[in-house]
């Protein structure tokens, strides 16, 4: 077990940041057209929700990881199992970030730089930052979401001037399917996601306050996406928005007389490396108490290695991409996001209540020893 | 440095990436400097009458400009202008490299003109180009050439500025003192060609002489095809309606003086009435404030009720103008330009599924009202105009 601890400032940015990484990019909420930002209100209600489940359960088993979790309440087999396809949930999810990112790039920034090299060359800046442990990636947020915000919130005031406030409407025009599979696909990508979290709780330094740092992240990542979903639809009209790639993108093209799609790529490259290097981190550490190998460090590179060949082997296009990410990926998500931890849950709060049981009665016993 | 902490190998591992960092960061894969690209101030877009793209760029010659401050005497042109014919728009501007000797640059691009033969084919669909390529400025403004190709107008060499891309985005701009010709950027268009209640328009272009161009009216598109063109006076009527008039100087006539009214605020705001479900009433409401900026005659002006008599006077003539625009657009061409019906697709969502099928002919059919208001803020210098006692 490693000792780091992390404080609860640090979680929050670094489960903001996570949170935020490539969610722009995708926009899950998008096929929800100008009625997203009910499906956003919705799925990161539900989000929140979900987070909470995961905090629940770093609560009742403290200082224990998803592994050690899973150990103890399957037992020994079904436990390895489960946590086997979790570590692989936690490396496709790293390749399918890294995927995202990389393609981005390469649509937009670096147009005749082959993806390997892009997405390589900030897998091994990812292997540097996972190997210097969990509290450095702790104070490397600290030090980097920030500017996240400050970007987004820059580039919002500046569109200011560029807009139509009245492109969200008409409200609920294709009724409200649309919106309920938005919000569905919003919870499982990113706030489900978050499920990685799990192998970091541990390392909190002050437990109790995993009530207060999950619902807030969860808050700050909604009002977050919400806002860009405005500012979007407010600049580019919904017909366009829909239409467009990779949104962000487009919006920062209209910035009168100045040039602020480097500050994007920036946003983005911090939320990727922030989810990256946490989902590698969790999958090195599962395998590790796994497999029995002390040092998880041993594990990283490979890792990574692996994560990058199958981001680039994951899709053949950028509209594959899409497809798998808007139809298939919350469907998949699904067992690993939400059948597993509320099965741990349930089980948890068994165990939990009949130990809290055995400890009420003995409690009852001193105290009743005491008033003699 | 933790790859230092596993000893000598780790140390290894560190020197051999400190060393090919620095060769892998320096910058973009594709590093272009700048002397190695031509830089595009204007476009020009037409069809040939066999159907294929003619594609015209203007690009700039930065040595002649520099050199044009040192000596007048014989130097090249600071622009050349180019065309060439292809099936696509992307094949044209690649195939324009013919006697290019560095590869163009589009993101400087500054105006895009469309010619009148393209424009009477579907220009909705021809604009893709434009929105996919990761080069093109989307702020880049858009204009209709009149009477004259586009490379007629890329063409002329205007004494005001060596560069005539900038020279004639120079006139675009200036349209918020005068409001004449309406000023389009390529991200509105798109925008326009996304909804489905509201028609194109896109300002007009022309030649004036051999040295300079004149940017005035509108052109009016219907389902992408131009419909035909608006005056100077129109297109005012039409930008006063549409809430896109910063400044613009209205005459009216006072008891026979002339007098130039300065618009220095607008608001035009367009609504759609209802009667048993049916559309039945175009509304305009248009508020607009205005300083007198010129009185050229010997009325009278220095009482309130005089200066209030004006705003009525005012209002009946941005009414007149209004109507003008109106009438025109709703009877000749019948395209919604102004948006009554992406207006109902926001605010009733519910009416316009009904109607959105013929509803360009539903719209040149429904009676409009026009209301007015006109408020007069300062009056200059001076209180009245110059009286002498005979």
């Amino acid at each position: 077990m490693e000792k780091a601890r992390i404080s609860s400032i640090q979680l929050f940015l670094l489960l903001t940041g996570f949170l935020f990484g490539n969610t722009l990019i995708l926009a899950p909420a998008q096929g929800a057209k100008n009625d997203a930002w009910l499906a956003i209100l919705l799925g990161g209600a539900g989000g929140a929700l979900l987070m909470g489940v995961y905090a629940a359960i770093a609560l009742l088993n403290p200082s224990k990881t998803l592994a050690e979790i899973l150990k103890e309440k399957l037992g020994k087999v079904g436990g390895s199992f489960v946590t086997i396809l979790d570590i692989w949930y936690f490396i496709h999810l790293a390749s399918l970030v890294l995927r995202n990112f990389g393609e981005f790039i390469v649509t937009m920034t670096f147009l005749e730089t082959p993806m390997a090299v892009v997405i390589g060359l900030f897998a091994v800046i990812l292997v540097y930052l996972v190997n210097s442990g969990i509290e450095v990636m702790g104070r490397l947020s600290e030090l980097l979401v920030p500017v996240i915000f400050l970007v987004v919130f820059i580039i919002s005031l500046s569109l200011i001037t560029v807009r139509d406030f009245t492109a969200f409407f008409p409200v609920l025009e294709n009724g409200m399917k649309p919106v309920l599979n938005g919000a569905f696909a919003l919870i499982t990508f990113p706030f489900g996601e978050s499920v990685v979290f799990l192998m970091v709780f541990p390392h909190l330094n002050k437990k109790e306050r995993l009530k207060k740092v999950v619902p807030a992240s969860a808050a700050l990542v909604t009002f977050i996406i919400l806002l860009v979903f405005f500012r979007d639809i407010f600049v580019l009209g919904s017909d366009l928005m829909v239409r467009s790639t990779f949104i962000p993108h487009l919006t920062s093209l209209l910035l009168p007389g100045f040039n602020v799609e480097p500050l994007i790529d920036i946003t983005l490259m911090i939320g990727g490396g922030v989810k990256c290097s946490v989902c590698i981190y969790a999958a090195a550490r599962t395998l590790c108490q796994i497999a029995g190998i002390g040092d998880y460090r041993k594990l990283t590179g490979a890792i990574s290695t692996f994560c990058v060949v199958l981001s680039i082997w994951v899709y053949a296009n950028v509209l594959e991409m899409f497809n798998f990410s808007e139809n298939l990926w919350p469907y998949y998500s699904l067992p690993f996001q939400i059948v597993i931890p509320l099965l741990l849950l349930l089980l948890s709060f068994r165990k939990k209540s009949s130990q809290s049981n055995e400890r009420a009665k003995s409690q009852k016993g001193k105290d009743a020893a005491k008033a003699y | 440095m933790v790859m230092c902490r596993k000893g000598k190998k780790g140390y290894g591992i560190f020197l051999v990436l400190f060393f090919i960092f620095p060769v892998l960061l320096t910058g973009c894969w594709n590093n272009r400097d700048l002397t190695e690209m031509n830089f595009v101030a204007g476009m020009g877009l037409d069809r040939t009458e066999e159907g294929k793209v003619l594609m015209t760029v203007q690009v700039v010659e930065p040595a002649a400009i520099i050199s044009e401050a040192k000596a007048q005497s014989a130097q090249p042109k600071p622009v050349i202008v180019k065309s060439y014919e292809g099936e696509t728009i992307f094949e044209a501007i690649r195939g324009i490299l013919f006697n290019f000797d560095k590869k163009l640059f589009f993101s400087t691009a500054q105006v895009l003109i469309l010619g009148e033969r393209l424009s009477q084919d579907d220009i909705e669909k021809i604009l893709d180009f434009f929105q996919r390529d990761h080069e093109i400025n989307y702020r880049m403004d858009i204009l209709v050439a009149k009477d004259a190709t586009p490379e007629e107008i890329l063409e002329v060499e205007s004494d005001q500025d060596p560069i005539e891309a900038m020279y004639i985005k120079g006139t675009v701009e200036n349209t918020d003192a005068r409001g004449t010709v309406k000023r389009t950027m390529l991200i509105d268009l798109i925008k326009d060609i996304g909804s489905s209640g509201k028609q194109l328009a896109i300002g007009q272009i022309s030649k004036e002489g051999e040295k300079e161009v004149k940017t005035e009216g509108l052109a009016v598109f219907k389902d992408g095809k131009l419909a035909g063109w608006l005056g100077p006076y129109e297109t005012r009527g039409y930008l006063l309606v549409i809430n896109q008039i910063q400044s613009a100087i209205v005459n009216v006539t006072k008891d026979k003086d002339k007098v130039a009214m300065e618009i220095i605020k607008s608001k035009g705001r367009i609504d759609v009435a209802f009667r048993n479900s049916e559309p039945s009433k175009l509304i305009v409401k248009v508020e607009v404030q205005a300083n007198v900026g010129e009185y050229e005659g010997r009325g009278k002006l220095e009482s309130p009720g005089n200066l209030h008599n004006l705003e009525k006077i005012l209002k009946e003539e941005i009414k007149k103008e209004i109507k003008m625009a109106m009438n025109k657009i709703q009877k000749e061409y019948s395209s919604d330009i102004f948006g009554f019906g992406e207006h109902m697709r926001k605010h009733q969502p519910q009416y316009w599924k009904k109607v959105k099928k013929d509803w360009n002919d539903t719209f040149s059919d429904l009676p409009v009202e026009i209301q007015v208001d006109a408020r007069i803020n300062r009056i200059g210098s001076v209180k009245d105009p110059v009286k002498k006692v005979e």
